[in-house]
């Protein structure tokens, strides 16, 4: 009923010559929550927009269902959107902002009051309903600009870093929330955020973006454990994973004294790979212990549950870094020397991105 | 522009001409007696004051005759020359007042600045036409009638106001860290204001600047009453050719345009800076 | 120390606007003077005269003003030519405007509007021996209206556009948009114009002298006090009683103008 559908839509803003959105194919089913991610610039703000009709597609098509709309201007497409700063109506109570758009398609007032009490108690704004959006603060704001959105039924919802503005804790109350509201209301969702945690968490897919184009999309856990390129391998995963050029000298790939282990289809590929490799492995597939390659701790965040350790080990003639993760509440200390060793799965790339194995 | 928020095409292409097209015929028809008087200014006495002519034979001749300096009458060169001098140093009177007193009313406002900005907005309620007797009686006691002087002084007078209302809401812009920083690196006021201060305001300050010199060099009331024979201005100079004997419409005509002519410019090239300061200083 | 010396600059300047002397020594009459003008049917005439011609061209001026102000508010061919254009009619001076439209325009003979009637097949009309406060009324709002546009341009382009964006995507259309949301969040500009053009408009002098010379019906409170005084009157003392109640009557005016101030400074240390 109301899948979204991007067939090769592309953007191109006047004036540049590289499409900020670049050919995206994109499928969502109905009630998924999908997230775009990716670095400022990447163009999922714009891919958002696309969809919402507030930016021109150049070339290709959006579908919302099987409805064709490309050319639809965005009050007939039946979205809701949540901005990013929350593009209240200044001049309108709460009860009004959220009875907006119902007025617009003609709801007689007694349902539209009732429908704007129903989603205004979902999200505990009901002693808010008199109050102009001068008189909220931020968090407050947020769930109205989610109100406003709620209370139409649309086929999609549209957000738009809607988290970014609030304080970190809220920030994480809120995201819980959202999540399971989605789940409970079962309209399809396209969120838009740069912060991966966020998109890890929410979304039942990820998109990630890079310059316009269409990186990997997949479940989260499968991000994290097969990233389909060198951006992707680096992108998701906080901390992030330890990436390691490695210049091969006919020998496996190793990190400084530390053989690589790999799996038997990366082992095949790069029989038929030359050349330079990028090794990643992340922090928490690597431990510290009796033995191992030797390095010399520069950095320790305690982070009670769990502690990471910045090591200065030596590759290939040159001092490089590691992440290490180590047990929470850790006795090592700056300056202590350790051992590394691999203790999970690693993955191999090209230089130029390619993923090596499947 | 913003006026496509969705930017969608459609039928409203046909629209978006038409309203562009009825756009500009409003701005030609506005604009008609400003092009009907610059037109008139070069036609002979004749061609003017006939029925209206589009096309006729351009002479200078009004503008000769307009700007030569007959006998015992006002002269050209005399008028502008007042002019210039009386909004000049009435406008950088006027700046160099206001920028301490909008600082104060701003930057580091006093506990009632708000009465204070009423004050100094009142001061404009009053009509300067009900002042005119007190005004004239103290000009003449103290000899200033007929000197550029009077309306030098009165000219700041009266854009003061206008100037501190509208540098005010400029400074209130400028973000206070900078100034704070700007204080902790030793800066004193008169550092602060020109280092930091006017850089940012910019563009409000030629705004205002622009708007005082437009009040001021257009004004009639007080220099025709103050200064009938000497310090005229151009205001002055182009109703003296308005005549009862013969036609004076070409004549008159041309030395409008010249009237005109510096605040026009003017306008012109600081319009985007005039749109951006009223809304910068006109709301917050 | 600083902000002590501008704050007396602007005292004395004020006072210099303030001082009202009439001349008691010399033609003291009592209070004589007081009470003729409220019988003198001219300035209740007058007071009259002010009111239409305050409120007529300060509401025609925003009403156009704004009505252009949206047209500009869109992108198209020569944009900022048009504005150019639009601006000007501010920018001339008030005697020359009065003048040109006095004779180019409205002239019986010779004047442009006329010889368009005539070409339609209407009667010419006198203008200003006609219609002298309905002709003082339309340069002013040709003059004006300039300004009250740059405000409200300055409003239409400081809404914030992810508000318009949500109400497009919320299913407004463009009158709904325009009514409900970019009206209310031009108010505070509307509201400074009227402010600012009313200042300005009750003092209008050059134009009544120079189109109308006061003619019947045309002449406003400051061109009164004008021909009771120097215009030609010479009674001092009756012209500055007039005056006084001027200054009183914008006394009076000018609380329910700071009223509208307070406002607009209210708006901006709230938000």
């Amino acid at each position: 009923m109301s899948e979204v559908r991007y067939e090769k839509a592309t953007r191109i803003y006047p004036g540049t010559e590289v499409p900020a959105v670049n050919e995206l194919d994109l499928d969502i089913a109905d009630g998924e929550f999908l997230v775009l991610v990716g670095p400022s610039g990447c163009g999922k703000s714009t891919a958002l927009r696309m969809l919402a009709g507030l930016e021109f597609i150049d070339h290709g098509s959006v579908y919302i269902g099987d409805r064709d709309v490309t050319l639809t201007p965005p009050q007939d497409r039946d979205i809701a959107m949540v901005f990013q700063n929350y593009a209240l109506y200044p001049n309108m109570t709460v009860a009004a902002n959220m009875g907006f758009a119902l007025k617009q398609q003609g709801v007689p007032k007694e349902e539209r009051a009732k429908q704007v009490k129903e989603a205004a108690r979902i999200l505990g704004l009901e002693e808010f309903l008199d109050r102009k959006p001068k008189n909220l603060s931020g968090g407050q704001r947020q769930r109205v600009a989610m109100g406003r959105a709620i209370v139409r039924h649309p086929q999609v919802f549209l957000m738009d870093e809607p988290l970014s503005n609030l304080d970190a804790k809220l920030r994480v109350q809120t995201r819980t929330e959202l999540t399971d509201l989605q789940a409970r209301l079962g309209v399809t969702t396209v969120y838009v955020t740069h912060d991966q945690v966020e998109a890890m968490t929410m979304g039942h897919r990820v998109a990630v973006l890079k310059d316009g184009v269409l990186q990997q999309v997949d479940k989260p856990r499968t991000l994290y454990s097969h990233p389909a390129n060198l951006f992707v391998a680096g992108f998701i995963g906080s901390p992030a994973m330890n990436l390691v050029e490695v210049s091969r000298n006919g020998g496996p790939p190793s990190i400084g004294s530390l053989q690589v282990p790999v799996t038997p289809d990366v082992a095949h590929d790069l029989e038929s790979t030359g050349g330079d490799l990028v090794v990643g492995v992340r922090p928490e597939h690597l431990t510290v212990g009796a033995e191992g390659l030797p390095g010399k701790v520069i950095v320790v965040e305690e982070l009670g549950s769990e502690a990471y350790l910045h090591v200065q080990v030596d590759h290939q003639h040159e001092p490089i870094q590691l992440v290490v993760r180590a047990a929470g509440e850790t006795e090592i200390d700056r300056d202590d020397t350790v051992h590394i060793a691999i203790d999970g799965p690693t993955h191999v790339f090209t230089p130029d991105g390619r993923r090596l194995g499947t | 522009m913003r006026d496509n928020t969705g930017a969608i095409v459609g039928g409203s292409r046909v629209k978006s001409t038409l309203l562009g097209l009825m756009t500009w015929a409003i701005a030609l028809i506005i604009f008609f007696p400003v092009f009907w008087m610059v037109l008139n200014g070069f036609k002979e006495e004749a061609d003017a004051n006939t029925n209206p002519k589009l096309f006729f034979d351009p002479t200078t001749a009004q503008f000769d005759e307009v700007t030569s300096n007959p006998a015992g009458l006002l002269g050209f060169g005399e008028a502008f020359s007042n002019s210039f001098w009386a909004v000049g140093i009435s406008t950088i009177l006027v700046l160099v007042l206001a920028i301490p007193a909008a600082y104060s009313l701003s930057i580091k406002p006093v506990a009632k600045w708000r009465d204070v900005l009423f004050f100094f907005i009142s001061t404009k309620f009053l009509p300067v036409v009900a002042a005119i007797l007190p005004l004239w009686i103290i000009a003449r006691d103290l000899e200033l009638l007929n000197t550029r002087l009077i309306l030098i002084i009165l000219y700041t007078a009266m854009n003061l106001p206008l100037a501190v209302w509208m540098l005010r809401s400029f400074f209130a812009e400028v973000p206070k860290e900078l100034v704070e920083a700007s204080q902790i690196d030793g800066a004193n006021l008169r550092g602060q204001i020109t280092s930091v201060i006017l850089p940012i305001v910019a563009p409000g300050l030629a705004a205002t600047a622009l708007l005082c010199v437009i009040f001021a060099w257009n004004e009639f009331f007080l220099a025709v009453q103050l200064n009938p024979v000497d310090g005229s201005t151009v205001p002055i100079w182009v109703t003296s050719n308005v005549s009862t004997r013969g036609n004076f419409l070409a004549k008159l005509s041309a030395a409008s345009v010249l009237a005109t002519l510096p605040v026009v410019l003017a306008g012109w090239a600081a319009q985007k800076r005039m749109i951006r300061g009223l809304a910068m200083g006109a709301i917050k | 120390m600083v902000t002590q010396v501008p704050f007396l600059f602007s005292l004395w300047y004020s006072l210099t606007d303030w001082t009202i002397v009439p001349p008691s020594p010399r033609e003291f009459v009592g209070f004589d003077n007081y009470t003729s003008f409220f019988d003198n049917q001219f300035f209740r005439e007058a007071v009259w005269t002010s009111i239409l011609m305050t409120v007529f061209s300060v509401l025609l001026s925003v009403v156009f003003g704004t009505l252009l102000a949206i047209l500009l508010d869109r992108k198209f061919f020569g944009q900022g030519f048009v504005r150019t254009l639009l601006i000007t009619p501010f920018l001339i001076m008030p005697v020359v405007a009065g003048l040109i439209w006095n004779t180019q325009m409205f002239n019986s003979s010779f004047g442009v509007i006329n010889w368009l009637l005539d070409a339609v097949g209407f009667e010419r009309i006198e203008f200003v021996t006609r219609f002298p406060l309905a002709s003082i009324v339309i340069v002013l709002v040709w003059q004006w209206t300039p300004f009250m546009m740059l405000i409200s341009l300055a409003g239409l382009q400081g809404q914030d556009s992810s508000v318009l964006e949500a109400a497009r995507v919320d299913g407004a259309s463009s009158r709904a948009i325009f009514f409900e949301i970019t009206l209310p969040a031009l108010r505070p500009y509307l509201e400074l114009g009227t402010l600012l053009g009313s200042i300005y408009l009750i003092q209008v002098f050059d134009h009544v002298d120079v189109i109308t010379g006061g003619g019947p019906g045309s002449t406003n409170v400051p061109y009164f006090v004008y021909q009771r005084s120097i215009g030609g009157g010479w009674q001092f003392g009756q012209a500055s009683a007039y005056s006084i109640v001027v200054v009183i009557a914008s006394i009076i005016i000018a609380n329910f103008g700071l009223r509208v101030l307070s406002n607009l400074l209210e708006g901006e240390a709230a938000a």
